[in-house]
């Protein structure tokens, strides 16, 4: 467990309380929020207001090289070994299409997973608490915070009615 | 590689006994003769040396040959002995020798499994109290013939199937200056023939027949194909006669009750009744005599169309028609007297076939005295020699080359009177019937392995020299007589030879001297690198007509018992008298007719079946006066509805592991009693029960009919000499045409083709100077007789799989002859028609795009290889075959198939192919490179003709053209411009190199249903 | 929990019960029954291993093949299984791009079966082989002898679409597993705690890991979606681009396709109805969802009703005698009861499902299934098998008889396919938590208020 992430943690039950409890903390400076949730949701989403994922851009590269090692590998082999088969060209572009398409998808496909891994890996979680009832029905709200500013942010996270907050200073 | 277990077992097999070394070793003494063609000598040598000076003649890696004669059967073709590293690894015809001129049968070819074979006997073994056999030494064993020989005081006999020879001439000679008898005797002994000949010309003789000279053939039931004569040579000149060529050809019609491989390729065949053969015999002779205006038209007048017409049941018209063209004929030739028509009546059938030959004048030009077969004793004799061991008169007999207790029917009882001789040896080297009924074995040297001749017929002289040292330490039956008249001495004293080969030098010193050729021994060396000495015999003059010749009064013939059918027991050409039946090459290579493998069967004609209600497989008893045997029915639209048919050759009771208890003998089912001196096999009437048992008839063929795909094309003379294609006689003879390509389409196919070309990274298939190989097959010279076959199986190591297999369809035939019927229905005359089918080595073959590890590829010249070590075996090549040419080793048949020491007859030039790799034919791609080699050390271009496939090497009726396709001058390429000339399913665009030319048929269209009005006629 | 019911798309009320419940299908000790099954399907196994060594000792030869027909039961059920391995990744792939509700309940456990049927199926093209050790030559691997597979080969296309099929269904059913797991492993203790905080990769569910995630799995769906499309194409061009008459048509495709959903579906059917039972979720795999099945069924079916009606169609049409031939002895050659066996089971007994009370009876619903089973591994049967018996020279025609080595592999790879399920069903959550959760509306206070 890496150094601990001193701040307040608030369990919320209702999604519209806990995207309330997110703008006013968001708006009060507080831009470095971990929001537990069971399920994507867009509420949520929205109040937290982070731009759309940049994954994509993975998935098309993983794509693009793909395809072109796909017709790469088959026609340089063909060259590289040419046989004459069924009074076929050496490097005959149609069978090669399939090749070329089952690698699109599979680079593609790997690309877009290893990209999970990569972009979540850019915010460490580390030391920030966590409670099994964020797997169940409640939504976590952790806000890093100096014990200067923890009462505030505990006032903050109460008026919108959680089932729980606990410092954790 | 994994293939290389396989390499080794090729290229290392070393049985006991015979290890290389000492192969070469022996080689490496050894002397005489030419570098090519050279004599050999076997004595054994008891020091092993290191191989370190190089034998000129024997160059590992180079096949040496030497010219001998092939022991098979009582014809003496002429053979070359390939053999690689001192052992015989294929025989083939020597081109010198008059009878074969360069091909051989499938019964040849295979005589290697004789030599090989895994149970041959390898020591003298002599009867023990217990009944059974225990090996002696040769001394011990020769002591006892000798002794027996001694004692026996003149009660001594002798039944030798060898034939003319110094051997046979010693043998009677012993066997005479002890005071006994000695019969030469062979199971088909044409002996009705002979006495005919005798009625008719007062000689008791066989004429050889000119078959190529003949422009119009009719065969009496003689088998002229398959086993009746010198079937090879008959063959080759069938095909010279029966072949198209220049607009003409001969016409063949085929008189008798089964449709067998000769009558297969007959272009009429009138399936009359057994029996009654003669009558349309004499009305030929009559229509003849009456045509040439012979003093016989007044003898044969009653012999009308109509009278025959009458006991045949051929319409009088059809027949009139026969007789009219083979009166007209310029050389016509009518045969007769083989198995098919060996009943009570054959004598007068055969007189009535020479009064028809006589009547036509063909008597001196295709029919000729003088170099007729040789021939031995007859039947009668036979049986007389069995009557006196019957009555005792017989205490020491000697069976050289002869089973006669398994060609004999069991009816006679020959076993129970073999059994009363008081001392009986076999020479046999397998134990027959007959051995295992002996007292003492002395086991025979192949024919291989031996210095030995014979005389098959005036004019050929064949030699024989030993090729390698034995697979079995046998000893020359010529040696051990000699040895035990030492050992006799008394009136055995004057055979002073020390070794049968000096008696044979001597012989040949007193034959080179009656020749009146100076030297000797130059005359030896040349008959040893020549195979013999071949001289046309001095033509004999035309015999007279003795008194009465053409006294005939044909009544019905008589049949014992009184079953629903006429039984006809027939000679396959595989298995002959049965000689053959111990063989794999030839249990597996099927039937020609019939395509069946490794089983007896029971014919019966399709409406017969529906009647007796039984289907093929179902096992029938099938039972006449004289026993009962029970086979597996074989639907066969080729055989009359009265009749029954079963092949013979099959049931053996011993021979080796691969005849003993395979199939039944039709043997059982005859009579043996006969006051004409000949066997009948045609003479009983049998009735069928049926059974509730089936057995799966283990045939190669799917379904025998072409569903109008133009597989085998055919057209009457009357087109081909027109000079139309396939298609055009299709056309003009009415019928729709077949699954091939619109002109557009075609239009379409050459644009794409050319396109394809330009694109090909390699070309057509490599630069100009890269040769394109191609073959090219003349259906009407091919006769379905299946030597090709044997000969790729030699040649390329192929597997036998056995019966079980072929149950699935697993035989790996590269090449198989594919045997489609046409007609039969609805009164068309059933016509038979076979093409060989190999692979067709396309140039877009379909195998090759789907390979996914490019095992199946194509060469630049032309060939679509199989690569064996790459072969992972997904088969798809082979499900996208068109031809289904392509075999696949399903489990370990290179471990089952060769039996030490079988596996010494591998061509090591070929892999071995392993379990789960496909195979196919290659066109022979080790033969193509040898050529290119040879050419490439004597520095010079391919020649048309350097390159032979082992197929179109075999083939009797040279129907098979291989060569370069890019030149101009070859003649494949000739071949292939025929008009006649197409390819098998043109419709799938594959582009085969193999061409096929039609098959044509010498009918008038009308009987034939080439016009609108089919089968009308009939 | 009748009233669940209303709201067919929403199974259950609120999130903690969706835990629950599902989490009870994990939690709760195996029964006896669950033990006699996987014993069961591991005897199977044995039976194929068993098959598997004989046949390396003697060689393929042991099963019935008998040329022409160099392919047979092995392709069969090859074929079969990969069409089985559709229904998956169609459900959670193309209904998810598709936003169909329904989808939700059923998507996890088909998404198993599709990884586990087509890990059966890439035995088989090892297994039908004559030299099932080298079948890694058909991979483009460098090697010093510088020989490469050949790419024109379309079972080099199988190759690659296979594989790649086979990696991307596994990576979409592990993706979609990982927050589940999380919620598993923040309900179990002791080893399987630790068990399952490794397979949860540190999952949190925080909005850092939600926003990539929800992205990848959105890229995951619009890939696999023309993959499933692909891989039957490509199976199907094994045949259609050969010169085989019955394999050599431009209908095989889709054809393929269709008849592989439907297949899919058929297992989809057979598996999910007991298994509902057993696991106790009756209440989030409802008759709706069944219904919905069937409907797929029912167009899948009629799709391959009117393939079966074209490809007769089009062998008359050709004029050509090969194709006509074939086709007619597939209905009244030696082969014909495995024709009838394919259309009576595909082609109309689907034809059932128009009506509702079929549909949505689910003991009904079961037999149909079955029978959906066998006609579509009779399809293949029929395609390959009498296909080949049959095709350009009469003389090399065919027939076949299997023999126990092919029975006992495709009694095996039933075995090997249903361990895996078996395993996987209790062990993983086989009903997908977030995503019903996400279609479920998380309480507001005004609501909460109301209810007070």
């Amino acid at each position: 467990m890496a150094a601990h992430v001193p701040g307040v943690l608030g369990a919320f039950l209702h999604v519209d309380a806990a995207c309330d409890a997110i703008r006013e903390l968001k708006a009060s400076g507080h831009a470095d929020l971990t929001v537990y949730t069971a399920a994507p949701n867009h509420e949520i989403e929205e109040a937290i207001g982070d731009p759309i994922s940049p994954l994509r851009w993975f998935t098309l590269l993983g794509g693009l090289l793909g395809c072109a090692s796909g017709f790469g590998l088959t026609i340089w082999m063909s060259r590289d070994w040419p046989l004459l088969v069924g009074g076929k060209p050496i490097a005959a572009i149609p069978p090669y299409v399939v090749i070329g398409f089952e690698l699109t998808i599979l680079f593609g496909s790997l690309a877009s997973v290893a990209a999970i891994f990569i972009l979540s890996a850019r915010k460490s979680l580390k030391g920030r608490p966590y409670a099994p009832r964020f797997s169940d029905d409640q939504i976590g709200i952790f806000v890093p915070c100096g014990p200067d500013r923890a009462d505030q942010v505990q006032a903050m996270l109460e008026k919108h009615g959680p089932v729980e907050v606990t410092r954790d200073a | 590689m994994t293939m290389r277990p396989d390499d080794q077992q090729m290229t290392e097999a070393a049985p006991d006994g015979v290890g290389r070394r000492q192969f070469l070793k022996v080689l490496g003494v050894t002397g005489a003769g030419a570098a090519t063609l050279s004599g050999c000598s076997t004595d054994r040598i008891a020091k092993l040396v290191p191989y370190m000076v190089q034998s000129e003649q024997q160059v590992p890696g180079v096949p040496t040959t030497y010219a001998s004669t092939c022991a098979e059967c009582s014809t003496g073709c002429g053979l070359h002995v390939t053999t690689r590293e001192a052992r015989a690894i294929k025989l083939e015809g020597n081109p010198a020798h008059p009878v074969n001129a360069g091909s051989l049968c499938s019964r040849g070819q295979a005589g290697l499994q004789a030599l090989y074979h895994p149970d041959r006997i390898g020591a003298p073994m002599a009867r023990n109290a217990a009944g059974g056999f225990d090996e002696i030494t040769w001394d011990d064993a020769i002591a006892r013939l000798a002794a027996q020989l001694g004692t026996a005081n003149g009660r001594v006999a002798a039944i030798n199937g060898y034939g003319p020879s110094t051997f046979s001439t010693l043998l009677d000679d012993m066997v005479g200056a002890l005071g006994g008898r000695s019969v030469r005797w062979e199971a088909f002994g044409r002996e009705a023939e002979r006495t005919a000949n005798f009625r008719t010309w007062g000689r008791y003789e066989l004429p050889s027949h000119d078959f190529a000279a003949a422009d119009y053939l009719v065969s009496f039931g003689a088998d002229f194909l398959e086993t009746w004569g010198a079937t090879v040579q008959q063959q080759r000149g069938f095909a010279e006669a029966h072949g198209y060529g220049n607009g003409t050809m001969a016409k063949h019609v085929y008189v008798g009750p089964r449709m067998n491989l000769t009558a297969a390729n007959a272009d009429e065949w009138l399936d009359v009744p057994a029996g009654t053969e003669i009558w349309v015999a004499l009305c030929l002779a009559r229509a003849a005599a009456m045509h040439h205006g012979s003093p016989l038209a007044a003898q044969l007048a009653a012999y009308t169309p109509e009278a025959a017409a009458e006991r045949t049941g051929i319409p009088a018209e059809r027949l009139a028609h026969v007789a009219e063209e083979f009166a007209a004929a310029s050389a016509p030739l009518a045969v007769a007297g083989g198995i098919a028509a060996q009943h009570r009546g054959a004598i007068d059938l055969c007189r009535a076939t020479n009064l028809a030959n006589i009547a036509a004048g063909s008597i001196g030009t295709t029919v000729r005295f003088g170099d007729g077969p040789a021939a031995g004793n007859d039947y009668g004799t036979v049986q007389e020699l069995f009557q006196s061991m019957d009555r005792g008169e017989v205490a020491v007999i000697l069976v050289h080359e002869a089973n006669p207790l398994y060609a004999l029917p069991k009816s006679g009882n020959f076993a129970a009177t073999f059994a009363k001789v008081g001392f009986k040896v076999s020479t046999a080297n397998v134990m027959d019937e007959t051995a295992a009924a002996c007292d003492l074995i002395l086991p025979n040297l192949h024919a291989l392995e031996r210095w030995d001749d014979r005389a098959p017929r005036p004019g050929v002289l064949g030699l024989m020299q030993p090729v390698m040292e034995p697979v079995k330490p046998g000893m020359h039956t010529g040696d051990v007589l000699l040895a035990a008249a030492r050992a006799v001495g008394g009136p055995l004293a004057g055979f002073t030879a020390q070794s049968f080969e000096a008696h044979l030098r001597s012989a040949w010193t007193a034959e080179a001297s009656r020749r009146g050729a100076g030297d000797a021994e130059g005359f030896w060396r040349d008959a040893l690198q020549r195979g013999g000495v071949y001289e046309p015999a001095a033509p004999a003059p035309a015999p007279a007509l003795s008194a009465g010749a053409a006294d005939l009064a044909p009544g019905d013939t008589s049949f014992d018992g009184d079953g629903e059918f006429l039984f006809l027991p027939y000679p396959t050409s595989q298995y002959h008298d049965g000689r053959g039946s111990n063989k794999p090459w030839l249990l597996e290579n099927p039937d020609p007719v019939t395509k069946i493998t490794w089983q007896s069967w029971v014919e019966l004609h399709p409406e017969t079946a529906k009647r007796v209600d039984v289907r093929e497989g179902e096992i029938v008893e099938v039972t006449s006066p004289h026993g009962t045997v029970r086979a597996q029915v074989y639907v066969y639209p080729g055989i009359r509805p009265d009749t029954v048919g079963m092949p013979l050759g099959l049931g053996h009771t011993a021979y080796g592991r691969y005849a003993a208890d395979r199939g039944v003998n039709a043997l059982d089912l005859l009579g043996a009693a006969d006051g004409q001196g000949f066997l009948p096999y045609v003479a009983t009437r049998v009735s069928l029960t049926k059974t509730r048992d089936y057995r799966q008839v283990a045939k190669t063929e799917g379904t025998p009919r072409q569903l109008g795909r133009g597989i085998i094309e055919a057209m009457p003379l009357a087109h081909a000499a027109a000079g139309m294609t396939p298609k055009e006689s299709m056309t003009a003879a009415g019928h729709p045409p077949h699954e091939v390509n619109t002109e557009r389409e075609l239009e379409a196919i050459d644009g794409w083709y050319e396109a394809q070309k330009e694109r090909w990274n390699l070309g057509n298939y490599g630069a100009d100077e890269t040769p394109k190989w191609g073959m090219a097959v003349d259906l009407s010279r091919c006769t379905g007789c299946s030597a090709c076959v044997t000969a790729c199986y030699a040649e390329n190591n192929i597997a036998t799989v056995g019966e079980e297999q072929v149950f699935k369809g697993r035989e790996m035939s590269w090449m198989r002859i594919e045997r489609y019927w046409e007609g039969g229905e609805d009164g068309e005359p059933l016509e038979a028609r076979f093409a060989p089918v190999m692979c067709q080595h396309c140039d877009n073959a379909p195998c090759e795009p789907v390979c996914p590890v490019y095992a199946s590829y194509h060469t630049p010249d032309g060939l679509n290889g199989q690569v064996y070590n790459r072969c992972v075996g997904t088969r798809y090549c082979s499900n996208n075959c068109p031809f289904k040419v392509r075999y696949y080793n399903w489990l370990k048949y290179n471990e089952s198939a060769w039996p030490e020491p079988l596996n010494l007859q591998l061509n090591p030039e070929v892999t071995v192919r392993a379990r789960g790799v496909m195979e196919k034919c290659t066109f022979c791609v080790q033969r193509i490179r040898a050529a290119q080699h040879t050419a490439r050390l004597e520095d010079r271009p391919l020649r048309d003709g350097d390159v032979v496939t082992a197929c179109q090497q075999a083939c009797p009726s040279k129907a098979i053209a291989f060569g370069n396709v890019k030149d101009p001058s070859a003649e494949v390429v000739r071949w292939k411009r025929d008009p006649r000339g197409y390819t098998m399913l043109e419709a799938t665009n594959v582009m085969p190199a193999v061409t096929y030319l039609a098959k044509v048929r010498a009918v008038d269209p009308v009987a034939h249903g080439e016009a609108p009005a089919a089968g009308e006629a009939h | 929990m009748a009233v669940i019911a209303h709201d067919p798309s929403r199974p259950t009320q609120t999130h903690a019960e969706v835990t629950r419940d599902v989490l009870k299908t994990i939690t709760d000790a195996p029964t006896r029954g669950y033990y006699v099954l996987v014993f069961g399907m591991a005897f199977l196994v044995l039976v194929l291993l068993g098959t598997v060594v004989a046949e390396l000792k003697e060689g393929i030869g042991l099963a019935g093949y008998a040329p022409p027909i160099m392919w047979s039961v092995y392709i069969t059920t090859f074929v079969f299984w990969v069409g089985i391995g559709h229904a998956g990744t169609l459900i959670s792939a193309i209904l998810f791009l598709f936003r169909s509700p329904w989808r939700t309940a059923v998507y996890r456990a088909t998404e198993a079966m599709t990884v586990f049927a087509v890990m059966t199926a890439a035995l088989f093209p090892i297994l039908h082989i004559g030299r099932e050790w080298l079948f890694y030559w058909l991979l483009p691997y460098p090697n010093q002898r510088y020989l490469w597979p050949n790419f024109k080969s379309p079972l080099m296309w199988d190759v690659f679409a296979i594989s790649t099929y086979l990696t991307v269904s596994s990576t979409f059913l592990m993706v979609g597993l990982v927050p589940d797991l999380a919620a598993v492993r923040d309900n179990v203790s002791g080893w399987k705690k630790k068990l399952y905080t490794a397979l949860s990769l540190g999952w949190t569910g925080a909005d850092s890991q939600w926003r990539h995630y929800t992205r990848a799995y959105l890229y995951l769906a619009a890939l696999a979606t023309p993959l499933v499309l692909s891989v039957h194409s490509v199976v199907s061009w094994d045949f259609a681009s050969s010169i085989v008459p019955g394999w050599h048509g431009t209908i095989f495709a889709p054809y393929f396709v269709a008849g592989a959903i439907y297949s899919g579906i058929g297992m989809v059917l057979t598996l999910m109805i007991p298994l509902r039972k057993v696991l106790k979720v009756e209440h989030m795999i409802t008759d709706y969802h069944f219904d919905n099945l069937s409907k797929l069924t029912l167009l899948t079916g009629s799709i391959l009703f009117y393939a079966y009606g074209m490809e007769y169609f089009v062998a008359w049409y050709s004029g050509s005698t090969f194709e006509q031939t074939t086709f007619w002895r597939r209905a009244f050659g030696p082969n014909w009861w495995a024709g009838w066996t394919m259309i009576i089971c595909n082609a109309f007994v689907s034809q059932l499902l128009w009506f509702r009370k079929i549909r949505t009876n689910l003991t009904s619903l079961f037999v149909i299934s079955i029978f959906i089973n066998l006609g579509m591994w009779f399809e293949r049967y029929v395609i390959v098998v009498s296909s080949l018996a049959n095709d350009y020279l009469p003389y090399a025609w065919g027939q076949l008889n299997p023999t126990w080595a092919d029975w006992c592999l495709l009694a095996g790879s039933f075995g090997w396919f249903g361990l895996w399920f078996t395993m996987f069903y209790k062990n993983f959550p086989i009903v997908a938590i977030q995503e019903i959760k996400e279609m479920i509306p998380m309480p507001r206070r005004k609501s909460a208020e109301g209810a007070h």
